[in-house]
């Protein structure tokens, strides 16, 4: 178990210095079904009704009331027999026997619509605030599972920049470990195509002045008149993560983060868009043994699947954006022999609708305008946050395959009317798949920190194959 | 080191479905039963607080547990209070029906250690010199260096390893009290000792520069710097702190961080400050007391509801026990209800006024040894009690403590007089100190004194910046790799561990990268003096602006479109208008009419003599201010190439002296290790560096080489 530990571990301070979180209750052994996971994330909030759960469809004509409208688009047939999705998702309707469509996906309702803190709970499985720092899903299961290859760090994210003005600080505050402590961190890609550059020495050393330097330090350490005993610990430690990261630096197994060596046909296959390039990424790095990948489609306020306007026209890019790439993404894992164990999840922090903001029967305050007619096409579209259902894909990694997974009402206010599946026990499916219990609890300040809150995630089994 | 030896679970007979121990059982257990069937004196000889010697009453066919709390047998259960809750029994009946799964949750070694809260005169033990050695006896391996002491008191103090310059006057400084007057003239300079002092009580109190959740939360920003310029007595802090009043008082410390939106009710904004003026300054955790009766420490559900009342503006809090409302009230009320009490019918303003009162009443010896021991911790690498924001537990001289915490309260909770009083004694200042990490802006900070190059606060609405140390920026990948906190926490003390990320951000990462490069081009003088703009329209987000500079004697004029924050880069519409040149020579037209701009894109044009004035617009069209484009645009005019990096006037004086110009290699030699290291180079060390300087010239490649290795030198990131 040497090797498995190597990256994050490899005997780092963290470890030695007693600093790492301690996993308090050894978990009750699953036999794990996945062994990476490759969340997809919907960031903005995308339409349920405009995607996978597709209702009645009304056209776009000046003087239309907006509360006739469930869906702007029609709906296509699917690979199932009898199961639609909205159009523009005809690659995906031709994949849905690889996975689990859930519509009755609950996240969690808040109170107040604000992006960045349902995406913070449902990527943390709490709601902020809390006492104290709670991880990020990935980095959960970069602690208690390790990467799967010594060079590739087990949390990739791909696709977010932090910096997006306002809510910056609350995307950083679950894009974190929080007191798993920050060797657990996600390590950060924002494009994709600047991957290879964090992976290997920069342009500006080369990898020969890299080398150089590096020889240079280690020379400088060993001459350093520090005394010993006391010392030793912190130099050895420092040293370690410097031969850590060089290791990284000059693998072999760094090329999978090189999009330019794939072939060039299938590279073309998962278009060039940022997501698209993203998928492709996740694909190889799944291959190359990355543990935990996120793909964005990237938040920023009122961007992408954040339609406060023209969310007609913004569906459709959207799901252009998504259709080839998710698509490709099953399919190549699947040509690969990587789908039985690497479990894709598509999500996204909460559903949209045109008329109802959070969850229906409840006011809630600075609603997006809606007029009661639509004078113009920017109108048209799913400009509220519904945060009574969203819908969910899983693939792969024991998932069921071929399969719907609860439903919503066929009229407003789309309700969900069966198999509600809440964040946590979403959670403790996914965790259970990578044979984690959804009951692991890590200990910070003398108290236990459980994988889903309170280790009261229950699996679905409905979910799994 | 007992506080490792907490909560252990034991894992193979850990069940979800009966009744969790840790959740359900645990609680009633220790609220219930505890308090007399625990340890060697339990009643009955029951001792309820292991599974071992409880098993006899667990039994599955007849359990005498369930026989007592059900009063169906024997004298019931407990025998004070109300008998349990059907709910609480049925709990009990799953669990011990499921076998009485357990998990150890030996908190604390059993102690006899009850921590005081009144202040305890001490009289240090006879002798001379700094009383804390005479507490500790002289260190035994006797004191550092001078070099390790003035570089762990520049650090210290400033925040900045001192230049060789400082060093040198030091060493060469003969006067047998040199080292506490270095302590006393470091204090004094006000601003490069509160540029140091305020990440660690931003840290403490939470506060970061434009840290925003959606809610009200306002930085303290300017309070807390004027309160460390002015050295507020401590007390004086607090008393602001919990009781804000004025226009620049620090109110954004009650509100805590407060996302949009219905929270947790342990998370409400008096809950945070409950929990947060708990641990800051008392050194108590009640986040658990917040939920439920504490399993880690003595205290109470109700004790955290009543300090949460004294900042909450309703007049008493109903008790919500695990997101369970009890019909119980609690009235506002300190954790140590003999210092005194809130009067009945307080106004909130008033409330907070008593709480002012009595967290820094003196009677309340726990605020001053909670301060005195974080100083002790951040200053020697341990606290006289560990951890640190566990007061209750028992310090390792319980006398120094106590002597160094009335010492502090007898001179007016003065701040500076511990720094002196701990940083003179020959516990900080013996040659076997405990290594501490450097912080991420002591990293960054001495980086920039020691090339001179430092960054630049602008805002989008002044055309001047102004250089800064690092902890007025946001935090950046580099500075949180190396252990800046994201504050929605509070951060007592910062993880200082070595990681595989930060080594990756060190080794690899573009901001270091930059800032060595340009730091050692200025060092070689390679790098120009950056142009200034003739033009900045400061941030634009709609609108236009006319234009008329003069341009008298340039040969060329730069026209730069810079983005200040656009969400869609592609879809913003933006430009220049009718560039014209006026002058003795008439009109010419550069571009007539609209031009469309990218941002980040660049226009030259050349100007003959004869010209004099130039004459634009700007203008940012209407479709641009649609919510998902978000524009914001920066526009400037310079009359010569500009550098990318500083489109902005700078103005204002640097945080440091400035640095030396280099020219040989041992000159370069010398100046990196005296400046980041403190000492001299051995000649083994010399011989090494000069060979990254093969043709035997200075030049950029080896000194960057040289920096680089040197920063990543343990000995420069952690003080000896």
């Amino acid at each position: 178990m040497v090797n498995r530990r190597h990256w994050l571990k490899a005997a780092t301070l963290a470890a030695l210095s007693g600093t790492e979180s301690r996993l308090l209750a050894a978990p009750r052994k699953i036999a794990p079904k996945a062994d990476s996971v490759i969340l997809l994330w919907m960031a903005g909030g995308m339409a349920q009704t405009e995607t996978f759960d597709p209702k009645r469809y009304t056209p776009y004509a000046a003087g239309l009331k907006s509360d006739r409208v469930l869906s702007t688009f029609p709906s296509i047939p699917t690979i199932l027999d009898g199961v639609h999705l909205s159009k523009g998702l005809e690659r995906i309707a031709q994949v849905l026997n690889r996975g689990t469509l859930v519509r009755s996906h609950r996240v969690g309702d808040l109170g107040f619509i604000l992006h960045s803190r349902h995406q913070y709970h449902w990527h943390t499985g709490y709601e902020p605030p809390q006492s104290v720092a709670v991880p990020h899903m990935g980095s959960f299961i970069s602690r208690t599972l390790g990467p799967r290859n010594p060079d590739i760090p087990a949390f990739i994210d791909i696709g977010q920049n932090l910096e997006i003005g306002g809510e910056s600080d609350s995307l950083k505050a679950f894009h974190s470990a929080g007191f798993l402590g920050s060797e657990h961190s996600p390590f950060l890609i924002t494009d994709p195509k600047d991957a290879v550059a964090s992976t290997r020495p920069s342009e500006f050393l080369g990898l020969s002045r890299f080398e150089n330097r590096y020889r240079f330090y280690r020379d400088l350490i060993e001459k350093s008149p520090l005394r010993e005993g006391g010392s030793s610990f912190q130099k050895e430690s420092l040293a370690r993560s410097f031969d850590n990261a060089h290791r990284l630096l000059t693998s072999p197994a760094a090329k999978a983060f090189d999009l330019s060596l794939e072939r060039p046909e299938i590279a073309a296959k998962y278009g060039d868009s940022r997501f698209g390039q993203g998928c492709l990424l996740a694909r190889r790095l799944v291959e190359a043994g990355a543990r935990f990948i996120e793909v964005t489609t990237e938040y920023i306020p009122f961007r992408f699947w954040d339609t406060h306007e023209n969310g007609h026209t913004r569906a459709e890019g959207m799901k252009a954006t998504i259709d080839g790439p998710v698509s490709q993404l099953i399919l190549d894992l699947e040509e690969r022999g990587l789908l039985d164990r690497t479990l894709v999840v598509l999500a996204t922090e909460f559903g949209r609708d045109m008329m109802t903001e959070g969850k229906p029967g409840q006011e809630v305050k600075n609603q997006v305008t809606v007029p009661d007619v639509m004078t113009e096409p920017k109108h048209y579209g799913m400009h509220r946050h519904f945060t009574e259902a969203s819908s969910v894909l899983l693939f792969g990694g024991g998932s069921r395959k071929g399969s719907v997974y609860g439903e919503t009402a066929p009229e407003r206010p789309c309700r969900i009317v069966k198999d509600p599946v809440a964040i946590t026990d979403l959670h403790a499916t996914i965790y259970s798949l990578m044979g984690i219990a959804p009951d692991t609890a890590y200990e910070v300040e003398k108290r236990p920190v459980y994988a889903t809150k309170d280790g009261k995630g229950k699996v679905v089994p409905g979910l799994l194959a | 080191m007992f506080y490792f030896s907490c909560l252990f679970l034991a894992a193979s007979i850990f069940s979800l479905h009966a009744a969790d121990f840790v959740t359900d059982i645990h609680p009633i257990l220790a609220s219930r039963c505890l308090g007399c069937h625990a340890g060697t004196k339990a009643q009955a000889g029951l001792d309820l607080s292991t599974r071992e010697s409880a098993l006899r009453v667990l039994s599955a066919v007849d359990s005498s547990l369930l026989a007592r709390v059900e009063g169906r047998a024997g004298r019931i259960m407990p025998p004070v209070g109300n008998p349990l809750e059907p709910k609480q029994i049925n709990l009990l009946r799953d669990w011990i029906a499921a076998g009485a799964p357990w998990a150890e949750l030996n908190q604390t070694k059993p102690t006899d250690w009850i921590a005081p809260l009144s202040p305890r005169q001490v009289i240090p033990p006879a002798g001379s010199g700094n009383p804390i050695d005479r507490f500790l006896g002289k260190p035994a391996k006797g004191l550092g260096t001078d070099n390790n002491f003035a570089r762990r008191a520049y650090l210290d103090l400033w925040g900045i390893a001192p230049s060789p310059q400082h060093l040198a006057a030091f060493l060469a400084n003969s006067r047998p009290n040199k080292r506490t007057q270095l302590i006393e003239t470091l204090l004094a300079d006000e601003r490069l000792y509160t540029g140091h002092w305020i990440s660690w009580w931003n840290d403490l109190l939470r506060n970061d520069i434009g840290v925003v959740y959606h809610g009200d939360r306002k930085s303290i920003t300017p309070w807390l710097d004027r309160a460390l310029r002015t050295n507020m007595p401590y007390d004086e802090m607090v008393q602001e702190l919990l009781n804000p009043i004025g226009a620049d008082a620090p109110e954004g410390f009650l509100i805590g961080v407060n996302w949009r939106g219905e929270v947790n009710a342990s998370q409400t904004p008096h809950m945070q400050a409950s929990q947060n003026t708990a641990q800051i300054f008392l050194g108590i955790n009640l986040k658990c007391a917040s939920c439920h009766d504490s399993f880690i420490n003595k205290y109470k559900l109700r004790e955290a509801y009543g300090l949460a009342a004294m900042f909450s503006h309703e007049d008493r809090l109903e008790i919500v026990r695990c997101d369970n409302r009890t019909g119980a009230f609690q009235e506002p009320q300190f954790l140590w209800p003999q210092l005194g009490e809130i009067p009945k019918g307080a106004s909130p303003s008033e409330r907070r006024y008593f709480a002012a009162k009595l967290f820094t009443h003196p009677e309340n010896g726990r605020l001053a040894r909670t301060i005195v021991n974080r100083y002790w911790q951040r200053l020697i690498g341990k606290g006289l009690v560990e951890p640190v924001d566990d007061m209750d537990a028992k310090p390792s001289n319980p006398d120094l403590l106590d002597w160094l915490a009335s010492d502090f309260a007898a001179h007016n909770y003065d701040l500076k007089h511990l720094l002196v009083q701990i940083m003179s004694s020959g516990a900080y200042q013996r040659s076997d100190a405990l290594p501490r990490r450097i912080s991420a802006e002591q990293f960054d900070d001495t980086l920039s004194a020691v090339t001179g190059e430092w960054r630049f606060l602008q805002t989008g609405a002044s055309d001047h910046a102004q250089l800064g140390r690092d902890w007025q920026f946001k935090s950046t990948p580099l500075s949180r790799s190396l252990g800046r906190p994201i504050r929605d926490q509070v951060y007592t003390t910062r993880n200082e561990d070595a990681t595989t990320f930060q080594a990756l951000e060190l080794a690899n990462g573009p901001t270091l990268a930059a800032n060595i490069h340009r730091g050692v081009m200025r060092l070689l003088g390679e790098l120009p003096p950056a142009p200034e703009s003739i033009y900045d329209s400061r941030n634009m987000r709609s609108g236009d602006a006319k234009i008329e500079v003069p341009v008298t004697g340039l040969k060329q004029v730069w026209l730069l479109t810079e983005d200040a924050g656009t969400y869609d880069l592609d879809k913003a519409e933006v430009g220049w208008k009718d560039i014209t040149l006026s002058g003795a020579k008439g009109e010419k037209i550069l571009e007539a009419g609209s031009i469309q701009t990218r941002i980040g894109s660049r226009r030259v044009y050349d100007i003959e003599a004869g010209y004099d004035t130039l004459r634009a617009k700007v203008w940012i069209s209407d479709a641009s201010k649609a919510s998902d484009i978000n524009t914001s645009v920066r526009f400037f005019i310079f009359g010569a190439e500009p550098d990318r990096t500083r489109l902005v006037k700078i103005t204002g004086a640097s945080p440091w002296g400035p640095a030396p110009r280099l020219t040989g290699i041992d000159q370069t030699i010398q100046y990196f290790w005296r400046g980041l290291l403190s000492r001299e180079a051995s000649t083994e060390e010399q011989a090494a560096a000069r060979k990254l300087f093969p043709a035997g010239k200075l030049q950029l490649e080896g000194t960057e080489d040289l920096l680089w290795s040197l920063l990543m030198h343990p000995e420069f990131q952690f003080t000896w």
